[in-house]
């Protein structure tokens, strides 16, 4: 191999070895930083990723919406439209199969089946990574709070801009989940 | 060269054996041989440093360090990132040896996970595992052809197997990327084979890949999972036949990774096959038309190697184990007439491989080969006890009879051995 074709070949390769993280990170970033943050009520379990560590899995309790006219099929996109109800938290107003022309707040979901004139779905930032020490007190910390009733609210606070949704923290009593399982020890 | 040759080369220049003029030859010609071992010493520590300092990072950056700030966890993503970069970087452009070319490709390989990872951790981006290893595998594919790194390579095969097993059998989709980064490696392994056909690492990749292709085989499996044995011993068929091409006629059985998984594969597959339960309990209408597709290209591509063998005149003496993918497809397609006759004529055929592998290890003179085909008879009479109603009394006798063959095959071939080295040293 000529010495102009490995320059060039390994320049290349660092640019995409740069350029891929970044990407990831540009995007992110610009969601956090000029999206419309939305409150999205759920609760924690815990598992394991062998390469990105614990994280905790968020079940969202805004799951259904009202079926729209289209026939949708299972694990295919919605487009879920979402407002802030009187208590502040994101509600589902109407879903789509393809993207209207509307400034209304939306998150691409994945749909979960269909049930007489209800459409569920699954929302994509379900994962939220933890400190490896913590992933599972989070998770017990939530359980027991719910089933004394002291948990009044756990949410996730999520930026959206467009198609992106980005997971910035999860709040538990308005407190982020890693800072309230350190007041719980 | 070792003290002990030196003092041996010496003494026999004293004893007048050799002139001083080839002993040192000998003494150079041995110091120049050495000159390389070190090196591959060293790349393969080097090697093994770096799988384990990169894998050691990505543990340590998967704890999720949530005391830093998110700008504080990007830049520490990056850092494992750019050391990597720099030492192949360095490595590249200063014509280092092998041991730094293998130790930072092997680094970079894992810095590359981590950062990825980092920054999905980061940013909680909920992508799969099949598209983080894609990503992953996509970023350092190259590596294999800048730096040459056959430690790049191999871990390149094993992740693409990773990335298959996840696609496939995790979430029960088709890895079609696999096939392309499969492809990608050939090249490496055309010039392996080419320039370096007797390396100890050109054996390596003739035993990983077929491995590689074996284990992803199933996760394209779609349909019904029955056709996926004839999948299988399809693959099998085009293993050993690519075992029997002239490159690896000059080779040893143990580098000879096509031939063994082709042999072995063939046998389990059919084995499990030649029970009455798997013929009754098949469905016909749940083959899925992929699955025929792939079970054809395997069987032309099987097809194509024993064509090829035939013209390259490599196909004589008879060996059944090379006919056996075909004679399959046959037999699979009997079993539209009744359960029974693809069962019976599956129990034929491995009979006749088991009858093969003895004629073969006896005309070689090779007690492994020979003793391999009474196993295969032996392992099918067990399985044969598991769904038939013969008598105790039979049973034993077969087992008696088939002992008494172990003993009898392997003592008349010690004798003709025997027989054989007396008459060479007359």
């Amino acid at each position: 191999m000529n010495k102009l074709l490995i320059t060039g070949g390994f320049i290349v390769m660092i640019l995409a070895q740069w350029f891929i993280p970044g990407q990831m990170i540009y995007q992110q970033e610009q969601v956090l930083s000029e999206g419309t943050s939305y409150k999205f009520k759920t609760r924690p379990i815990d598992p394991n990723d062998p390469f990105r560590g614990k994280f905790i899995m968020l079940n969202y309790e805004m799951n259904k919406v009202k079926k729209p006219a289209e026939e949708v099929d299972y694990d295919q996109d919605v487009y879920v439209y979402i407002t802030t109800d009187k208590d502040g938290f994101a509600t589902a107003t109407h879903a789509s199969k393809t993207l209207r022309d509307t400034d209304q707040d939306y998150i691409v979901a994945k749909a979960n089946g269909t049930y007489q004139d209800t459409l569920n779905f699954d929302l994509p930032f379900n994962i939220h990574y933890m400190d490896e020490n913590k992933a599972y007190d989070a998770e017990v910390a939530v359980r027991i709070a719910t089933r004394e009733g002291i948990l009044t609210n756990c949410y996730g606070l999520v930026y959206v801009k467009g198609d992106r949704a980005v997971l910035s923290d999860v709040f538990i009593d308005e407190v982020s989940i890693k800072d309230y399982v350190d007041t719980k020890e | 060269m070792n003290s002990k040759l030196r003092q041996e080369v010496s003494k026999l220049v004293e004893a007048q054996v050799i002139s001083p003029q080839v002993a040192d030859d000998i003494r150079n010609y041995y110091d120049s041989k050495n000159d390389t071992s070190p090196n591959r010493l060293f790349a393969i520590f080097g090697v093994l440093g770096s799988l384990l300092v990169g894998l050691g990072l990505i543990l340590i950056l998967a704890h999720n360090w949530d005391d830093f700030s998110r700008t504080t966890k990007t830049i520490w993503a990056f850092i494992p990132l750019v050391v990597g970069q720099f030492f192949v970087g360095y490595s590249l452009f200063k014509k280092k040896g092998v041991a730094w070319k293998e130790t930072s490709a092997t680094f970079l390989f894992f810095a590359i996970g981590a950062s990825i990872a980092l920054v999905s951790q980061i940013y909680n981006i909920p992508g799969s595992m099949p598209s983080f290893l894609l990503t992953w595998i996509v970023l350092v594919a190259p590596l294999i052809y800048l730096l040459k790194s056959q430690a790049a390579a191999l871990l390149y095969v094993i992740f693409i197997t990773a990335y298959a097993c996840n696609v496939g059998y995790f979430n029960n989709d088709s890895p079609w990327w696999y096939l392309i980064m499969l492809l990608w490696i050939v090249p490496h392994y055309y010039k392996q084979l080419k320039k370096f056909p007797s390396e100890n690492l050109t054996s390596i990749f003739h035993w990983i890949l077929p491995a590689s292709v074996l284990i992803a085989l199933g996760a394209f499996v779609s349909g019904d999972d029955s056709i996926g044995f004839l999948m299988y011993v399809t693959l099998f068929g085009l293993f050993y036949n690519v075992g029997k091409l002239p490159f690896f006629a000059d080779k040893k059985l143990r580098v000879n990774g096509y031939l063994v998984l082709g042999s072995l594969g063939t046998i389990t597959t059919l084995l499990i096959v030649s029970f009455k339960w798997f013929w009754g309990e098949f469905n016909t209408s749940l083959v899925s038309s992929q699955d025929l597709i792939i079970t054809g290209m395997l069987l032309a591509a099987g097809m194509t190697v024993l064509v090829y063998l035939f013209l390259k005149k490599e196909l004589s003496p008879f060996n059944l184990f090379q006919y056996g993918f075909l004679i399959f497809t046959g037999i699979y397609f009997t079993r539209f007439i009744s359960p029974e006759v693809p069962m019976i004529l599956t129990n034929l055929l491995v009979f006749g491989l088991g009858i093969f592998a003895v004629r073969i290890g006896s005309s070689k003179g090779m007690f492994s080969i020979l003793n391999y085909g009474l196993l295969i008879i032996t392992v099918l009479v067990t399985c044969r006890f598991f769904d038939t109603q013969i008598s105790f009394v039979i049973r034993g006798l077969l087992f008696v009879a088939i002992g008494a063959g172990f003993f009898g095959a392997n003592y008349l071939m010690h004798k003709k051995q025997q027989k054989q080295n007396t008459s060479e040293n007359e």
